[in-house]
């Protein structure tokens, strides 16, 4: 089936389920696609898989009152199963407070991310990809360990007051981590199209970076000056996000921008926005209940500027229209902005570690974690590739270090930005950014 | 069921395929959470599908799909087998998988009250009576929450064996958050996270007493609030089994897994300080120190009859007396070590392949009584309870751990609460200063229903037995 007839497809049993529905308002979201995922380990294949899913989330309204539920089939049993389970839930719960109903269909504008030669590609394609970064990675007497993925899928989102809004994608991403010795080294490459992938060079970056961590020296915890590569970037920019830019933890009081909306929060170096209509993300035309995705300005010039709302959202908050920020009604965390950017500056990531006196090239962290979400305390470790910088000069690699860092005071120490944005996953567009006085508070053994 | 089962063997073995197997997978999952006496977010959840796994040229193949009909046995095998012949192009050494005598079995965990047949109402009301005792001046969030799972699978495999098993997951908690004056405290019973989980049914969480508990995790939520911060230093210090719970799970249950080990998460959530080498010959921790990986300890959140792969739940010894002495394994990895499956190899649902996952990694109980017998015996030092928040480096070595409660222990009895507790340290050097393990009248199973692995992306649910336990010498109160 091409994309065109599956969202057809889907968009007509939207529309049927909310047709023969006996809520008195009913939203129907059906995903249905590919996810193939070829992962390699010590150069060589260890996992491959490949699944065919549907995925559909009833929201049913019965006096205010919500109910939803979830199947993985099409079938009319399995729809009907899922539509009486959502009824038996919304009989039995209570009135939502300040429910506004449903969204009424908007505009959607065009967004197209469907590439038929990577939805179509075959195992093989993947295996190659793979293939060229064992290859990269042997050149340097490395071992290659990742993962390239494919994902191609349609998704509708039907509703009794109108919305009716179908869209197609893929998505395909590699990343690897490559050792030589006790060095390691990462490099990841994301896109809407396999043919954009280039994984030798993701494989030539990363077992250049292993070659050169190789035999990383201790260095005591401290206060040092960092210039964060993308990875690393996009990953406190999306604990951030989760921490921050959700209406929901918003309106509760529970996040960093509760009661601070107009103030400033950070730097005025660090602008940050969501725009899923940016061919530089992975594009989405709408949201999870079918509204029009816009950009969204977050935080302009340190000064917190909003929060991403659904519909329900929106309405709670005195907003007229959704930010176009809906989760999927099976979560409750409601809303979230998907497609982060930061703003990026003069400089290149080059000159940032050629202007650093003394200080780290990180390239991305592991395991981060919030410590304190009011105040954006984030814990994690460095990883696959920390080098110290002195006079300009990566002069060695040096074994990884646990921060414990607030990030909008980190933030506000930024002096220095790349003006080139790079797709890291998540999807964020983010610049290389160089932050004064990050806070290390251990050390670990490699 | 069957049919698919049957269909899929005899496809897979005229297709060439060494070996091959299918799961038959059914998951009814129920979700409540309930805030300031009100329904917050119902979800019923239900997928069905079927995943076909085949070794073929020596390299795996795996599709899974959610066509649940004999019709799509066919296509999703011949996909299967094209998948593994382009992983043969990239293999160098076959794979090979330890023996396994075929089983034929049914199995099911044992549970009173079936959380599927429980009426809605009757779980609402508990729980919004659980949120409304729970009242303060800053409490904004009085949140109760409870969650099922109820799994069903046929297993077949090319070697013979049919399985069919069940399993009935139940649990939950409760949550107070005090906001005020831009600093927010959780307090949560009986564990973090949305509670505690067992394999069991309704009767589990009708036994937690959340109304009875309510007003005590409240008044703790504003203490918290108006508490100091945990003062840093070197400390002793006494964990709570939920916190415990996760320090094993983290530091040594993730690294105990062979695939890790073997590098196959390298690019993801990293590899192991616990290489091969160190098998029967590390001194994992002090002698107070016990583990063993049980997939048959009753009610635990890792229970089953069988893994993914027919391979019969087991007991395994992890840690003795300190010494690290096994990991948990599949059949590929487990020739590695020279031995047959731990049978720990567990999907998350039909449409993902099985991985090596902690069944129920417990720490045995020791001889140091009862908790009050603990802090009566360590005088001067920190009591730490109910994980807020973890974080642990890629091979599983350097860890830093947030606790939602902390109070002063002076002598022996514990007093001044602290909050924004954490502690740090390097595996093997924290558990080398365990020297106390409360008895078994201490030690209970705490379940960790959102264990992530792999790519695509697993959540599993694991269990922890654990007992309240000592640490000497810990670096407390690392801050920003």
């Amino acid at each position: 089936m091409n994309p065109a007839e599956r969202e057809a497809n889907l968009l007509d049993v939207g529309r049927r389920l909310v047709a023969a529905s006996p809520a008195d308002e009913t939203e129907a979201l059906l995903v249905e696609g590919r996810s193939l995922l070829t992962r390699f380990s010590r150069n060589q294949v260890h996992q491959n898989v490949g699944t065919e899913d549907v995925w559909v989330v009833l929201r049913l309204v019965v006096g205010g009152r919500l109910g939803i539920a979830t199947t993985s089939s099409l079938r009319p049993e399995a729809l009907d199963q899922a539509v009486a389970c959502a009824m038996t839930i919304a009989r039995a719960s209570q009135p939502e407070e300040g429910w506004p109903g449903l969204p009424r269909p908007e505009p959607v504008k065009p967004a197209s991310s469907y590439d038929a030669a990577t939805a179509e590609a075959p195992a093989d394609a993947r295996a190659d990809v793979a293939a060229e970064i064992i290859e990269a990675a042997r050149r340097q007497r490395g071992e290659a360990a990742g993962a390239v993925e494919i994902e191609e899928s349609s998704a509708a989102v039907a509703n009794s007051r109108g919305v009716a809004a179908a869209s197609s994608h893929t998505r395909t991403q590699a990343h690897t981590v490559v050792t030589c010795g006790d060095g390691s080294g990462f490099a990841e490459g994301v896109s809407s199209r396999l043919a954009d992938l280039k994984p030798r060079a993701l494989g030539r970056r990363a077992a250049a970076k292993a070659a050169a961590s190789r035999n990383p020296q201790p260095l005591p915890a401290g206060r040092y000056d960092v210039i964060l590569e993308p990875p690393a970037v996009a990953e406190w920019l999306e604990f951030l996000s989760y921490m921050a830019f959700g209406g929901k933890a918003f309106q509760e009081g529970r996040s960093p921008f509760s009661g601070k909306l107009g103030q400033r929060i950070t730097g005025r170096q660090v602008t940050i926005w969501d725009n899923a209509l940016d061919r530089r993300t992975l594009p989405q035309e709408f949201d999870y209940e079918g509204m029009p995705k816009r950009r969204l300005a977050l935080i302009d010039r340190g000064v917190a500027k909003a929060v991403a709302t659904n519909y329900y959202r929106a309405r709670r908050l005195g907003k007229r229209r959704s930010t176009g920020s809906a989760l999927p009604a099976s979560t409750g965390y409601e809303c979230l902005p998907l497609h982060l950017f930061m703003k990026g500056g003069t400089s290149s990531a080059a000159a940032l570690v050629k202007e650093t006196n003394r200080g780290l090239l990180i390239t991305r962290f592991h395991y981060t974690n919030i410590l304190d979400p009011m105040k954006t305390v984030l814990t994690g470790m460095t990883r696959d590739g920390t080098f110290l910088v002195e006079g300009g000069r990566i002069v060695r690699p040096v074994r990884n270090l646990r921060y414990t860092e607030n990030i909008l005071e980190a933030f506000s120490r930024i002096d220095g930005m790349s003006r080139r944005l790079t797709l890291a996953r998540g999807p964020a567009v983010v610049p290389t950014v160089r932050v004064r006085e990050v806070n290390f508070t251990g050390t670990t053994e490699f | 069921m069957k049919a698919i089962v049957e269909r899929a063997c005899e496809l897979m073995r005229q297709a060439g395929a060494s070996y091959g197997d299918v799961r038959v997978r059914e998951d009814w999952h129920e979700s409540v959470v309930v805030k300031n006496g009100r329904p917050e977010h119902i979800l019923g959840d239900f997928s069905a599908g079927f995943g076909v796994r085949v070794l073929v040229d020596g390299a795996w193949g795996f599709f899974g799909t959610h066509r649940l009909e004999e019709s799509a046995v066919e296509p999703a095998v011949r996909q299967a087998v094209a998948i593994a012949r382009a992983s043969a192009r990239l293999r160098e050494e076959p794979i090979v998988l330890a023996p396994l005598a075929p089983a034929t079995a049914r199995y099911e965990t044992p549970h009173a009250k079936s959380p599927r047949e429980v009426p809605l109402e009757t779980k609402l009301a508990l729980l919004a009576a659980a949120s409304n005792a729970m009242k303060g001046p800053n409490v904004k969030l009085a949140q109760a929450f409870f969650a099922a799972f109820d799994t069903r699978q046929f297993f077949g495999s090319t070697e013979g064996s049919r399985i069919e098993q069940r399993i009935v997951q139940t649990g939950g908690g409760i949550a107070a958050t005090a906001i005020a004056g831009g600093d927010l405290q959780v307090r949560s019973y009986p564990n973090s996270f949305r509670g505690n989980f067992a394999t069991a049914g309704y009767e589990y969480v009708e036994a937690m007493n959340l109304v009875g508990e309510a007003p005590r995790v409240a008044d703790e939520a504003e203490a918290l609030l108006a508490a100091p911060p945990c003062p840093e230093g070197r400390r002793t210090l006494v964990l709570d089994g939920g916190q415990l719970a996760l320090q094993v799970h983290e530091s040594c249950g993730h690294p105990i897994e062979l695939d890790r080990v073997l590098g196959m998460e390298l690019s993801y959530a990293g590899d192991s300080f616990l290489t091969i080498d160190k098998l029967g010959a590390f001194q994992y921790g002090s002698g107070e120190v016990n583990i063993v990986a049980d997939a048959t300890a009753p009610g635990g959140l890792g229970t089953f009859g069988y893994d993914d792969e027919g391979v019969a739940a087991q007991r395994t010894p992890i840690v003795e007396a300190g010494r690290f002495v096994g990991y948990l394994s599949s059949r590929e990895t487990a020739p590695a070590i020279g031995r047959t499956s731990s049978g720990a190899m567990r999907a998350s649902g039909w449409n993902r392949l099985p991985l090596i996952r902690m069944t129920n990694v417990n720490l045995l109980p020791g001889r140091a009584g009862t908790l009050d017998d603990l802090l009566a015996d360590t005088g001067e030092g920190l009591f730490l309870a109910t994980n807020k928040s973890w974080s642990i480096d890629n091979k599983r070595l350097n860890f830093q751990f947030g606790t939602e409660m902390c109070r002063e222990i002076r002598a022996g009895k514990v007093g001044q609460i602290y909050k924004n507790a954490t502690y740090t340290g390097i595996t093997p050097e924290f558990w080398g200063s365990c020297d106390a393990v409360c008895s078994a009248g201490a030690w209970r199973l705490w379940g960790t229903p959102n264990c992530g692995k792999g790519e695509p992306g697993q959540t599993a649910r694991v269990g922890h037995g654990v007992a309240p336990a000592r640490f000497r010498n810990v670096q407390v109160g690392v801050k920003a």
